[in-house]
């Protein structure tokens, strides 16, 4: 039997590299370890690991202007965190990216501290007028390709719950 | 060391297909004004990002070497990212980092702890394998061939920090005949085909 989570990170991973990513920058959360510990395994993706979130953003942005295409991989303070990052690349650069955030501080997350960021994380979303999807089931990560390919011109948002990664939990 | 100068002296050592990021501010202003012939991406607003987005050009374009011209401003409000590029090791990536000590743009007040900051021992200290300072013009001359490539040594990320004079360089009162994302659009242009 395979660990938690770890086909759920096979089927990001592979996405990402049927998408053509060739950079994950990342920032962790416990949810993100499986994902995390593939995407250093994968051959075909640069694994940058990152101090601030909003470095992971710019990165991402400084692949797409050179052409590559890239992944911001955190948990969704790092989108809260990147506002002013994401917003500048989304409507003065017009640079596109996946970011793929794990979704903390819904009803599944049993940890008071993380529930702030399930309160505020979409209306920041939608604040900052980035494209965003919630991913709720595993089946629906193969559409990490897809959101890849329309985020050319601005940065597009995946939050992950935990259903989504870790389903044999539930 | 008028901040032209400075830019005029990377005018001359940097080799024709080099492409410069230029983070917001007066070391942008200065660069253009000197009109060099590299392509150059002006990184401007967000402030504090452009060394990482320097960062991901580099990796996107592993055989052109990406010269970052960086001001003390921007770089003071995010000093972490020293860490994660000395971590990703980049090996055609090259910063400058020129130090007033002031925002220039937003009218000269003085960065925290104006003139105690060692960029250099902390670029050091986060894991850069080679930095270097310069104070004057013969030193600069001197290092920027330096920070490009040193003979027999394997090409590496490297960080040179010059002082320039406190010189106004006010916020323009006007912000250009083109928009962020059609600068943008042309360099790839340029950059990609």
């Amino acid at each position: 039997m395979s660990e938690p989570g770890a086909a759920s990170a096979e089927r990001v991973v592979k996405a990402l590299v049927a998408a053509n990513v060739e950079v994950a920058a990342s920032l962790p959360d416990s949810w993100l370890a499986p994902v995390l510990m593939r995407i250093d395994a994968e051959p075909k993706i640069r694994h940058i690991r990152v101090g601030r979130e909003d470095d992971a953003v710019a990165i991402a942005a400084g692949v797409a202007l050179g052409g590559k295409r890239a992944a911001v991989v955190c948990q969704n303070a790092g989108v809260l965190l990147s506002a002013n990052a994401l917003a500048g690349y989304a409507h003065n650069h017009q640079l596109g990216f996946l970011v793929l955030a794990v979704y903390r501080g819904l009803e599944d997350d049993r940890f008071h501290y993380q529930k702030y960021k399930g309160l505020v994380s979409e209306g920041v979303l939608k604040g900052l007028r980035i494209p965003y999807r919630v991913i709720s089931r595993d089946d629906e990560l193969d559409s990490i390709k897809s959101e890849v390919d329309e985020a050319r011109e601005i940065p597009h948002v995946l939050l992950l719950r935990h259903s989504a990664l870790f389903p044999e939990a539930r | 060391m008028r901040r032209a100068v400075a830019a005029g002296m990377f005018k001359k050592h940097l080799a024709p297909d080099d492409i410069v990021v230029c983070g917001l501010g007066s070391t942008r202003r200065a660069w253009f004004e000197v009109g060099a012939p590299q392509l150059t991406y002006n990184a401007s607003d967000p402030m504090g990002t452009a060394p990482a987005l320097a960062l991901g050009l580099a990796l996107a374009q592993p055989h052109r070497r990406i010269v970052l011209l960086e001001g003390d401003g921007d770089l003071t409000m995010n000093l972490g990212v020293l860490v994660t590029i000395a971590g990703a090791a980049p090996t055609n990536l090259r910063m400058a980092v020129f130090i007033n000590d002031r925002y220039e743009t937003g009218g000269g007040q003085p960065l925290p702890n104006p003139g105690r900051v060692s960029y250099v021992q902390i670029a050091g200290a986060a894991g850069f394998p080679w930095t270097c300072e310069a104070h004057d013009e013969t030193q600069l001359d001197r290092l920027i061939p330096a920070l490009l490539e040193r003979v027999g040594e394997a090409p590496t990320l490297g960080l040179l920090a010059l002082h320039v004079d406190p010189e106004a360089s006010p916020y323009p009162a006007d912000p250009g005949p083109t928009t962020q994302y059609q600068d943008r659009a042309a360099f790839q242009k340029k950059l990609l085909g």
